[in-house]
């Protein structure tokens, strides 16, 4: 299969997947038990039928929930995810100011995630069962199983207050102004200003919440490379490549590494979308501006479009990394290309 | 988070031809791992704390001394107190009574609302079989705890809804594993037995191919109580669970915030999260080793 059928074909198996998520956020955001009109007019406007005539009629809720869906998807289209209750802004406005922080935190974190994930799980599983195997499963499983608020809270203690390594909450600290925005990520906006000190300054606040959150990544693949890679070591390609007389450092690496990374590579989309999602307990721990603040402080005054214009928007992301995955796939992997 | 557990290799699972003698040889196999003992161990001294807490407890969970507000741990405060006076010890103790039901709650009923759901799917096929698979996808994309967030602040906070919450978002991956063992056992040979002999769908269904599933169930449900509980922590952890005075492990650590130098506030119900949630996942990786043909000796 030629690589531009073979995106093709991703990108129309991931239409109706899109739809459906657009149905569903319809469905959360207005199958709420409150009226939007309660919760939007004020009460003596409530008591003037006019106005309510008005307001049903200037949001479409006159309308069929059917014609409400497609007028929705239509203001979908063009970029409209609605109004938030609670911050009066349009949804769009909301998300652009708030992502840059979370996507800075994210990418981060996967790529702490990753570089720790893999290369314990590498070890691990080359000397099995010795006592270096035991320390990284110990920190897998911990990685996995402490909730990240306490893993938060007990690196704040330790490295923060007590060490002081790094600094504590927030993005920048107290007297530091933002850099001028470009990317929207602090590392790399104050490294384009030119200013050092406001670099390490988003640096030290960064450190802390990434590798909170790469460790539960880390986790993650730490156990699937180590299991992968144990597989692929018993594999008879891998006896072939001993025998020739190989380096034992290029078998590993390079005959049974890069086959025991697809499965890693398959669930770099997903741990993405869950890095997005999982921002909420720590951004709120280290009151990081982001978009889990954002969709906190939104499902504390039930502000459902608020709350469905994030879900959908990590949604999307999701089913982009995934795409962008499948492509990697067609490269890692040459028999997709013979299917 | 905890979508991630569900993408583990589940070819381990499969349906076994005779539930009875797996489930005995699985047992027997448990009991020379000393992680999954450890685990057991660690589970059943929680159920025992939680059951046995108004007897073991130094003090009402609820009762407020503002005079011995913020004590450190010491010998008439095991853990120390709250802000409020209350000893964390005993809310400790009392939290185990709201946790485990809860997560055993979600687990259970997902296992029942998956298994029909994805039997029926399997076994059916055709049209009924893609709606389910493509609403699963959908799931899959959303994130769970988002909208089990979303879910939350519809019915408002409180356990039971934080419950209901996590039942709506998770059966879905208990559907696709019934889904799939059934559809791997429909075309087996004692199925075939059976159905040339005359057996009704419902006859195949419910007496050949669901018996089959139920211990690939457990095993998987017993993968799902870690990820579970920590949802069911993260979300009240946000104020969408249980009320604030409830004495919930992951509100008594969003409380605890707040008191960041107490450090026992928040530290020792933290740790009697992350305690049970590896205990549970200790568990079911002896068992994924022991079911997996590749890692069993």
């Amino acid at each position: 299969m030629s690589l531009q059928i073979y995106i093709i074909r991703r990108i129309l198996f991931a239409i109706p997947l899109i739809l459906g998520i657009t149905v569903v956020s319809f469905i959360i955001a207005n199958a709420v038990p409150a009226d939007p009109i309660n919760a939007n007019l004020p009460q003596n406007a409530l008591n003037d039928p006019e106005l309510v005539a008005a307001f049903r009629e200037r949001w479409g809720l006159d309308k069929s929930p059917v014609e409400q869906y497609f007028i929705y998807l239509g203001n979908l289209l063009q970029g409209d995810l609605g109004v938030s209750i609670k911050t009066k802004n349009p949804i769009l406005e909301d998300i652009q100011q708030f992502l840059p922080a979370t996507i800075e935190l994210a990418t981060v974190s996967i790529v702490v995630g990753l570089t720790m994930g893999i290369s314990f799980g590498v070890v691990s599983a080359v000397w099995r069962n010795s006592i270096i195997d035991y320390l990284v499963r110990i920190f897998a499983l911990i990685g996995v199983s402490f909730p990240v608020f306490l893993l938060a809270l007990i690196g704040l203690t330790v490295f923060h207050a007590e060490l002081g390594w790094v600094a504590g909450p927030g993005r920048l600290s107290f007297l530091v102004d933002d850099p001028p925005q470009v990317t929207g990520w602090f590392t790399i906006d104050s490294l384009l200003a030119g200013e050092w000190e406001t670099f390490w300054d988003a640096l030290s606040h960064l450190i802390l919440p990434s590798l909170v959150l790469g460790s539960f990544v880390s986790g993650i693949i730490a156990r699937i490379t180590r299991s992968s890679l144990l597989e692929e070591l018993n594999a008879d390609y891998i006896r072939t490549a001993r025998s020739k007389g190989l380096h034992e450092r290029v078998v590993i690496v390079k005959h049974a590494l890069s086959n025991a990374l697809i499965p890693v590579v398959t669930i770099i989309g997903l741990l993405y979308g869950n890095l997005l999602a999982g921002a909420v307990l720590t951004e709120s721990i280290f009151a990081w501006p982001g978009l889990g603040r954002y969709v906190f402080r939104a499902s504390t005054s039930q502000d459902f479009p608020a709350i469905m214009g994030v879900s959908m928007l990590i949604a999307l992301i999701y089913v982009a990394v995934n795409f962008l995955v499948d492509i990697l796939y067609y490269f890692l992997d040459p028999r997709i290309r013979l299917k | 988070m905890s979508n991630i557990a569900n993408l583990q290799p589940k070819s381990n699972l499969r349906s076994q031809p005779n539930s009875r003698t797996f489930l005995r040889s699985t047992l027997r196999n448990l009991r020379r791992n000393p992680a999954v003992a450890l685990g057991i161990v660690i589970v059943i001294v929680w159920i025992l704390l939680a059951v046995f807490a108004p007897t073991i407890a130094t003090q009402d969970p609820l009762s407020q001394a503002v005079s011995d507000r913020l004590q450190a741990p010491n010998g008439q405060y095991f853990m120390g107190t709250d802000e409020l006076g209350r000893d964390i010890f005993s809310r400790v103790l009392y939290g185990g009574r709201i946790t485990i039901p809860a997560a055993l709650a979600v687990v259970i009923i997902d296992s029942l609302i998956g298994t029909l759901i994805g039997a029926l799917a399997g076994y059916i096929g055709g049209i009924w079989d893609e709606i389910l698979m493509r609403l699963t996808e959908l799931y899959l994309a959303f994130p769970t705890i988002i909208l089990a967030m979303a879910v939350t602040a519809a019915l408002g906070p409180s356990i039971r809804n934080a419950v209901l919450a996590l039942i709506v978002v998770r059966w879905p991956s208990y559907a696709r594993l019934t889904r799939g063992l059934i559809l791997e056992a429909k075309n087996d040979d004692y199925v075939k037995a059976v159905r040339s002999l005359g057996a009704t769908h419902t006859y195949i269904l419910v007496k050949t191919l669901l018996p089959n599933t139920i211990a690939p169930a457990l095993v998987y449900a017993s993968l799902d109580i870690g990820n579970v509980i920590l949802l069911f922590a993260g979300l009240s952890f946000l104020g969408l669970g249980p009320e604030p005075s409830s004495p919930e492990w992951g509100r008594m650590v969003s409380i605890g915030i707040d008191f960041f130098d107490q450090t026992w506030m928040w530290l020792f119900p933290g740790l009697a999260i992350a305690s049970l949630v590896m205990a549970f996942n200790f568990i079911g990786d002896g068992l994924r080793d022991l079911l997996d043909p590749r890692t069993r000796k």
